[in-house]
């Protein structure tokens, strides 16, 4: 049976919990179409015009559920440009993939020392504090703002390109962090549990403060990305990465209100919102559902990485879409049988009635098999045909 | 349990604290106070295998414990001197990877079960892996990662000790968000752990096993 959607078309349907002609496939291959072009790190970051090379070759494995998502506008915090958010933490880039470099790392320290002190005098409190040691103050004034305001151009024009060129749309126009995530990094994960028991109120106070600030900023981004006109730069991709294993009833008070803020703000600005999950949210489905209370259909997605997808399915199906779940080690060191037999076992348990995406757990390692990758799309194929 | 315990398992810094401080002013011996605390960890470890506590509140009953032990160490020094070692384990994450979470909650929790330990931090090269074997002399070498590109390394540090003659005087574990679906015999370790809590249960056996001594004499 042919396809009688177009890859976006397919995407919308889900999001709206609504049956496409097949369930979408995206995984998020970001890193392994860059290792794939054979691109450094750094070019893969740096360079848009060498990633839209490898991600038009990457066409010829992934079709088009390319990603080109995560190198859009806001990953290039990953340098320490920008946002001041992103500026102040200490991330390391390296200019090789493994074993001889490392993907971009972000190394943990209490940035912040004082909450009261950031909200009253702002961002650059960290941005000269000691601890941050990436001399990243020593930038210069003309970096910054090119890294800040004109890079996001940059590659905005670059996949505008992409999406006239191969009429794929780009998924995501811009990128925000739960502030506690956030918090986790300008913290240290020991600090910031100590915080959450010994402090909470101030713990959401300043996440809250920082809320605001993330919203704005993933708004701007995907504007100037072309949302509104380039078809996915509406969608915000609001990332919950971090703390891991957060008992209920702290997750009840810090997290999902600050969160649900965040979707509603960005909704009522026209946005959708790709709630990226890592770690087990199987305990939380429940307070996840609420993310959509009061929203009009459709835009919300919940891309889980290790929750129980049979059980998110049970609890959020019909309400909001959702995605994710093939694990990375499965992407790297299974076989195409396992991938293809784990995919259509996802689809079976998830995909009845609409609002399943199939996608990696996270995102598709960069040291995947591609033949992997490859058995994931053609499973998304096989099995999801409605 | 008593009051200590009690103050650990449920979170309760001031209260462990509290009841530690009266205790001491009382006289109880320290040793008993200790053997306490780590009563109210373990009652920890037991709700978290049960699905009753999570990861995060497993971290914060690690900083409980510390918090008590801080006021309890003192005075077992005191009156004992130094305590005799379970056993000694050394850990690190393997190199590409600085992820530490899993690894500072491993070492709380070997910690407080009397294990002496080595911490070699992030990102560690497999000749620093070696060479700490060699001088530290660990029964048990506890190896993190969770980036699925330091997998890897887990492997290479073996082989790295193998190379160096040390693999058969050490027992090997590792852990990780990623590793748990792998067999430890692809990794070239002695076991693979699920989570923090049964890769200590894993170490502890191993070292008890040995009597304290190189776990894998």
């Amino acid at each position: 049976m042919s396809d009688t959607m177009t890859h976006y078309e397919r995407m919308r349907a889900a999001w709206n919990c609504e049956v496409p002609d097949r369930v979408p496939y995206m995984p998020m291959t970001v890193y392994f179409v860059a290792r794939q072009g054979g691109l450094t790190i750094k070019e893969f970051i740096t360079e848009p015009e060498k990633f839209l090379k490898a991600a038009l070759d990457g066409l010829d494995f992934i079709g088009d559920a390319q990603h080109p998502a995560l190198n859009t506008a806001d990953h290039m915090w990953m340098l320490g440009h920008a946002g001041w958010d992103m500026t102040t933490l200490d991330w390391r880039i390296w200019d090789e993939f493994p074993p001889h470099g490392n993907l971009p790392s972000i190394y943990e320290k209490v940035l912040i020392q004082d909450y009261d002190d950031v909200m009253e005098r702002g961002f650059s409190t960290i941005l000269f504090s000691t601890a941050l040691e990436n001399n990243i103050h020593e930038r210069s004034i003309d970096d910054f703002l090119y890294y800040q305001f004109e890079h996001t151009k940059v590659w905005s024009s670059v996949w505008r390109r992409f999406y006239d060129e191969t009429g794929i749309p780009i998924l995501i126009g811009g990128r925000a962090e739960h502030p506690l995530d956030l918090l986790q990094s300008y913290r240290g994960i020991s600090q910031l549990v100590t915080d959450m028991y010994t402090m909470p109120d101030k713990v959401l106070e300043f996440s809250y403060w920082l809320a605001d600030y993330e919203v704005m900023q993933a708004s701007r981004e995907a504007v100037t990305m072309g949302a509104g006109e380039l078809p996915g730069a509406e969608n915000i991709f609001f990332y919950n990465g971090a703390p891991p294993g957060m008992p209920p009833d702290l997750y009840a008070k810090l997290y999902i209100p600050v969160a649900k803020k965040m979707i509603d703000a960005w909704v009522a600005r026209g946005f959708n919102v790709w709630c990226h999950f890592d770690n087990d949210q199987t305990p939380h489905l429940e307070g996840l559902a609420g993310f959509v209370d009061g929203l009009p259909k459709g835009r919300v997605l919940l891309d889980l990485e290790k929750t129980d997808m049979k059980k998110a399915k049970e609890v959020l199906g019909g309400k909001i879409a959702i995605c994710g779940n093939v694990p990375s080690t499965l992407m790297v060191y299974g076989t195409p049988e396992e991938v293809d037999a784990y995919c259509k076992k996802l689809i079976e348990d998830c995909a009845a009635g609409g609002g399943y995406i199939l996608g990696a757990e996270c995102e598709t390692p960069w040291d995947s098999k591609r033949e992997n990758v490859v058995a994931m799309k053609q499973a998304a194929e096989k099995y999801g045909r409605y | 349990m008593g009051k200590v315990s009690d103050g650990i398992a449920a979170l309760d810094a001031a209260a462990a604290c509290a009841a530690v401080r009266a205790d001491l002013e009382r006289g109880r011996d320290p040793m008993e106070l200790i053997d306490e605390a780590r009563v109210g960890l373990q009652e920890v470890g037991e709700r978290f295998d049960a699905g009753e506590y999570f990861l995060i509140e497993l971290i914060r009953a690690s900083q409980v414990f510390q918090e008590t032990a801080d006021l309890i160490n003192p005075k077992l020094t005191e009156l004992y001197g130094r305590g005799e070692s379970r056993g000694k384990v050394l850990i690190g994450t393997v190199a590409g990877d600085i992820h530490d979470l899993g690894k500072s909650i491993v070492k709380v929790l070997l910690d407080c079960r009397g294990v002496e330990i080595m911490d070699l931090g992030v990102d560690v090269a497999p000749p620093a892996f070696v060479a700490a074997v060699r001088d530290f002399g660990p029964g048990v070498v506890g190896m993190s990662a969770l980036l699925t590109a330091a997998i890897p390394q887990f492997r290479t540090t073996v082989e790295a000790l193998e190379a160096a003659g040390l693999r058969d005087t050490v027992k090997i574990i590792v852990g990780g968000g990623t590793v748990i679906d792998l067999d430890a015999a692809m990794l070239k370790a002695d076991h693979v752990a699920s989570d923090a809590n049964a890769g200590v249960d894993v170490m502890l056996a191993w070292l008890d096993e040995a009597g304290g001594a190189s776990a894998a004499n």
